[in-house]
Formats: C-alpha cells, structure tokens, sequence
C-alpha cells in the first residue's frame, strides 16, 4: 500500500508546534543564555558573559547540594507513597460497593485543590500552637507535648512529604483505576479456575496488564514533583534552617532575588537529571512495546 | 519495522527533553520578556534620564498640569484600609480642582511580592504611574532606571518643611546618594505590645533597660496550672521572614550596629536572641513564626509580649482593653527600632509627573495624610498632622512618636530584598536551632548583606 503524502498533518499541528515553541522553547533557548551570564538585574551594569561560572558556584554551593538531596528524597519518598497509596485505593474504587460513585468523586478533592490552598491548609494543620494535627494526637494520647511541626529540622520535611502524598494520590488512583478497568475480567475468572492468590493475580495479571499506564504516570508525577514550589513554598518557604528546601524552591528563591543567571544554571541541572531519569524510562518502555 | 522503532524511540527522547525542559520555563518564563527587553529598557530608561535631566528645569517651569488620569498601584492590609484608600481617592479626585483623576489598583502586599510583581509590571513595560512604595525596593527600580528624580518638585514643594530633613535623608541614602526618588508618606516605629496583667502576676513593671527587658522575658515565661508545662511564653519571637526588625533591636540592645554585624557586641545580641529561645522563653514554633503567628500567639494569651507598631493596636485594644499597653524597646548599650516605612513614587515613564506629584503630596501632607494615619493607625510623616490630639492621646501612637528618635532601617544596599526573605530567615533558624554558632551566624548575615 503506498502512503499518500498531503501537507494536511502539517497544518493541522503547526498551531501547537508554534504554541510550544513560544511557551516551551524560546524560555529554554533564553535560560539556556543566561545561564552562561552574570545575569543579576540586581546590578544590570554588571551582566555579562562569564562562561560556565554559574555551573561551577553551582557545583561548589552547598545550599545545591543540600537542595539537590532533598530534591531526590522529596520525589522518591513523595511519589513512592503516591504510587502505592494510589494503587491500594484505585484496588478499592475497583470493587463494587455502595456509595462508589461518591468515594470517587471525594477522593479527587485533593488533586483538584490549589497547591497554594493545599499549602496554607496543612500549615494551619500543622501548626505548632493551635494545630488540629496537634489537638487530635494530644487526645488519643499518642503525644503528650505539642510538636512544632513546619517548626522542627527534624520534622518539617517529612511534614511537607506527607502533604504531596496527600495531594498526589487521587491522580495516581484516577489513572491506575481507568487502565485497571480495561484489564478483561475473563483473565480473573481463568486464574481463579486455576486457583490463583490474589497476590498472585495481582503480581502476574494485574500490574503487567497496567504496566504502560504506571510507567507514564510515575514519570509524570516524577517531573511534577522534582519541579514543585507551591506546596513547599507557601508552607515553610524552603526553611527552617534550609530543612525543606528542594532544588526547585533554591531555584525559585534565586530568581526571585533576581540573580536569573544562577537561578538558570541551576534549573538547566535540575532539567539534566531530570533527562536522566526519563529518557531510559521511556525507551525502555518504547523497547518493550516495540 | 525499524524505522518505525526509530521513530518511537526519537519521539520517547523528544518528550522526556520536553517534560524536563518544562521545568525551567518556570524559571525563565518570568524573564522571557525581560531578557530580551532589559537592555533596551536600561537603555532606554537611561536615555530618558539623560534627556530628563537636561530637560528638567523647562519641564518643571513650563509643563501645566494638565486634566489627566494618573494609575496609582497601592496595597492594603484589610479591605478596611482598602476602602479608606478608595475614599482619599475620590475625595482627592473630587477636590484636586487640575482635572486630575487618580484611578486606584490595588495590589496584594503577599509578603513582599507586591515588589517584585511591581518591577516585573514595569520592566515589561506596565502603564502604572506612581505606586505606594517600600524602601527596600529602591536600588533595584533605581538600577533599572524606572523611577522618577523628585528633588526638583519637592524642593519647588510649599509643603516640604512639613517633613523632618532626618525622613528626606533617608530618602536620599535609599536612592543614589543625591536625588530623592521616594516620597515619604508615613512611617511605622516598633515597639513592644505587653499584657499588664501578665506583668503583675509574674511581678514585674515596665522594663527601662535592655537587661530589665531580658529578665521581663523570662519571668513572664510562667506555668500558670502547674501541669509542669510552659502556658505563657515571655516573648513572641519572629523567626520568619520580617523577624529582621526586632532582632535588630536585641543586636543594638548590646552595643552593635548593622554596620559590621560580626563585633563582639552584636554577636553577644544575637546569643540573647538564640538564649532566650534554647531556654523555652519564646513558643517553640519561633523559628518559623511570622507575622500573623506571633499576633496569634499574643492575642491568644500564649505570649506576654511582642514587637509590632501600630498597624496592630486597634484589634489589640478591641480584644484586651486596658489590658494592653506599649513601651518603645528598651536602652542597653545602645537603642534601636525598627522604622517601617511606606512611601510613594512616580515612575519615569510617567507622562504627567506634575499631576502625579500633586497626588503623592496630598498623601504626605495633605488631606490624604490626615486620613490614612488616622485611619490606619499608622504615624504621619507631617508634622502638623503629628501634632493633633488624635495622634497626642493615643498610648500606642506615643510609644511610636518616642521611639521615633531611636528609629532606623536596615540598610539599604541591592543585596537587602534577598538577605530579609531568604538569608536571615534561614541563617537565624540554624543558628536558634544549634546548627551553626552565634558567631558563625552574623558571620553569614555579614558576609550576605555587604557581599
């Protein structure tokens, strides 16, 4: 069968190509020079080209390289818990029981929330004097003295993990749910003749039949997350004492204080590990489909 | 088969880039226009203030104020002061006789990204006129050439002895050294907020002196139902962002200055400051406590005292009656308190500066004076107006006009904007947690604010 060539495809995706490039490409084409620059609009009379600079200062900080492990325990714990807490309730919201349709409606509230909202609300939640979080462990006598939570180094981060987590699951459950509802309930049937566990049709049936819809969800929420500000920021604003701030909070505060040259080096390094992570991925996932 | 492999894989590597790449828009997207318009606005901005300064002697004697719309940008803390500007607006409008109408945008304050929304607003080329102002700001919009020389109309002002030389020299020092870029327009002064019945059950009288206000601290630090636990905290602390302001005061209280923070007398403030929270003197959640938190925390009773100006007597006054007072902070060593400030400025792309000076004045002199401080509680810049009996009788409002000679800013050099949000937050918390020393510290406040 030979192909017809027309223009027509071209056409038809020319106004998204060109929408990317102006939002996509050109912000990355100018991060990209900038970062090459002494870029502080601080002192507009000092910008100039300085090499790779920004990279080494980058290299040799060690609020980076605090941000950066951070960074790296912020999606793997966050998304980690997404997953799996998602995975367990889109399991339930499988099932057929009353009141489904309302569960899942519910459990969307927290995707659908701002991250700014989502921010402000566990801080109060978390508040050290006058926290809910806090009233509620006193009474079911789990803590017997207030625990400043947003306050603490040691606690802070974990405190803004739980609220992503929070956060995160109902989309992790919206997408596993709508690629388990695609998996043939005839292949449950046969492995129950067979005498399968549930483990069993879990681990053989079901995640392998679902495996694409996790591959491109976990790498999705991998780049969501590595790049979220709003939930961090409007909580502890990356402190105390640095405790909760990631790569893309030192990025954000940076550019704020308008040093755009620094802030883009480091964002272009936050992009190089994120490439890291996702082009395997995807090939792999490409090498198994093809 | 291949090439269709090919094709997948070329595609895979094309959307991981893209998803990656979005990342940094966010970090770009801000500058998009700015990067490729800063140096024609600097230039530009340059440009125009070359030819305004060769032309500005013809300007201010032959432009006539002309009937015009003049954009002003202001925030306000409550819809209450929101409403009260929209009112100075309308009465200005109404009564200015020049034709001049103020059209009024308000803009959140958002913990300072007014600022910052502001010089994005006019380096991208925004239309707003004048704005209402912090000092902070100054270098950053002067750097960029946006703001426009005042010195000219002020010193053709009638209404320029109205307000302290010491108010028009910080002004200048914010500036260029030479030129007044920044209208004054009123002034908030620190001092400390105290319960007088917490004093008297912890058996002390108004501190006088910086010792006596440590002590204070710790005795108001009380086991009221002897549970074996803190229910009342001496002092409210702000270890969050704006925390700079009262910490200052614990610095001078010893005999430093924000001149060189690493002497040993401003390090021996700053061991005051992380004494009194290792000690439990201050609510634990300290080192992230901002500004509602430690309101929260006075007006709940959990703190006896706290540092804040005036912008706070009124809901203090409605929720404990007598049963609040004020002192200004006490003399150590030395004796210093934070002058928050408000001013207004006129952009150099403004096109009727004259009608926009008519404007910003009335708010620093005139009827707009009278009515915002009054009506904020913040204090006036206009002697006249500080004069009156509102501002007279007022134990709040006095223990503001006395700390007034003691009053003063961090200085303002183009590094203070990120050493206030993000250096001294983070540096002061490490140092109240045990991370880092006293010493090591203000070694790092230094080192951050004169780099």
């Amino acid at each position: 069968m030979v192909k017809k060539r027309t223009i027509w495809p071209y056409v038809l995706v020319a106004p998204a190509v060109l929408i990317i490039l102006c939002v996509v490409f050109i912000p990355v084409f100018n991060a990209i020079i900038m970062s090459f620059q002494n870029y502080d609009l601080r002192r507009p009379k000092e910008i100039a080209f300085n090499g790779i600079s920004n990279y080494i200062a980058a290299c040799r900080d060690p609020l980076f390289k605090g941000a950066l492990f951070r960074t790296i325990v912020w999606v793997i714990c966050g998304v980690g818990f997404q997953f799996l807490l998602g995975f367990i309730l889109a399991l339930l919201l499988n099932k057929e029981f009353a009141g489904r349709g309302v569960i899942r409606a519910v459990s969307m509230i927290p995707w659908v929330t701002p991250g700014v909202l989502i921010g402000l609300m566990w801080r109060w939640i978390y508040d050290g004097n006058f926290g809910v979080l806090n009233d509620l462990l006193l009474k079911i006598h789990i803590i017997t003295d207030k625990v400043p939570f947003l306050s603490q180094v040691t606690t802070a981060f974990p405190s803004i993990i739980v609220t992503i987590v929070w956060q995160g699951i109902p989309f992790f459950s919206l997408m596993l749910l709508a690629a388990l509802q695609g998996v043939s309930a005839e292949i449950y049937e046969a492995a129950d003749i067979d005498g399968a566990s549930f483990l069993q049709k879990l681990f053989y049936i079901t995640i392998p039949s679902i495996k694409n819809t996790i591959f491109v969800t976990v790498l999705l929420r991998v780049i969501w997350v590595a790049n979220s500000v709003d939930v961090i920021f409007n909580m502890t604003e990356g402190g105390p004492a640095y405790s909760t701030q990631t790569l893309s909070v030192y990025i954000f505060n940076k550019g704020n204080a308008l040093n755009l040259g620094y802030a883009s080096a480091m964002a272009l390094l936050l992009a190089v590990l994120l490439l890291f992570a996702a082009v395997p991925y995807l090939r792999l996932n490409f090498k198994e489909e093809g | 088969m291949k090439k269709q492999l090919f094709g997948k894989r070329t595609m895979a590597v094309i959307t991981a880039a893209l998803m990656a790449a979005g990342g940094m828009t966010g970090c770009s997207s801000g500058n998009k226009e700015t990067t490729a318009e800063v140096t024609e606005t600097t230039s530009a901005a340059a440009a125009a203030v070359t030819v305004a300064s060769e032309s500005k002697e013809e300007q201010t004697t032959a432009d006539e104020i002309k009937p015009c719309e003049i954009k002003f940008r202001y925030w306000a803390d409550n819809t209450d002061y929101s409403q009260l500007m929209q009112d100075i607006i309308k009465k200005f409008n109404a009564e200015n006789g020049k034709g001049i109408t103020v059209i009024g945008e308000e803009s959140p304050w958002d913990g300072g990204a007014y600022s910052e929304n502001l010089f994005n607003s006019k380096m991208g080329g925004g239309d707003v006129d004048c704005a209402a102002w912090k000092l902070t700001s100054t270098p950053l919009f002067v750097n960029n050439g946006l703001l426009a020389d005042l010195t000219p109309m002020i010193d053709a002002w009638d209404k320029k002895s109205e307000i302290d030389d010491n108010i028009y020299n910080i002004m200048v020092e914010a500036g260029d050294m030479q030129r007044i870029y920044v209208m004054p327009w009123n002034i908030q002064v620190l001092y400390v907020y105290y319960r007088p019945s917490i004093f008297k059950k912890a058996g002390i009288q108004v501190p006088k002196t910086y010792e006596e206000f440590l002590e204070a601290i710790e005795k108001c630090t009380m086991d009221t139902n002897g549970d074996g636990k803190t229910d009342v905290y001496g002092f409210a602390m702000r270890g969050a962002k704006g925390g700079q302001e009262p910490w200052g005061s614990f610095i001078y209280g010893r005999g430093g200055s924000f001149e060189d923070l690493t002497t040993p007398e401003a390090v021996q403030g700053m061991q005051d400051f992380i004494d009194i929270y290792q000690k439990g003197y201050v609510p634990p959640t300290a080192t992230s406590d901002g500004f509602s938190e430690i309101i929260a925390n006075f007006q709940s009773g959990l703190a006896a005292m706290t540092i804040h100006h005036t912008g706070s007597s009124k809901d203090m006054e409605k929720l404990f009656g007598d049963d609040v007072s004020a002192f200004p902070f006490p003399k150590g060593k030395g004796q210093w308190t934070s002058m928050g400030d408000t001013e207004t400025v006129i952009f150099e792309s403004c096109e009727n500066k004259k009608a926009a000076f008519e404007w910003v004045s009335y708010l620093a002199a005139g009827e707009g004076q009278k009515m915002w401080c009054e009506g904020t509680g913040n204090v006036p810049v206009s002697k006249s107006v500080q004069e009156s009996d509102f501002f007279q009788n007022d134990r709040f409002m006095k223990a503001s006009i006395n700390g007034q000679k003691f009053a003063g800013i961090v200085p303002i050099l183009d590094t203070t904007t990120e050493w206030i949000s993000d250096l001294w937050p983070n540096t002061v918390s490490q140092a109240l947690t045990g991370s880092i020393t006293a010493k090591q510290c203000m070694q790092t406040l230094q080192d951050g604010l004169y780099k």
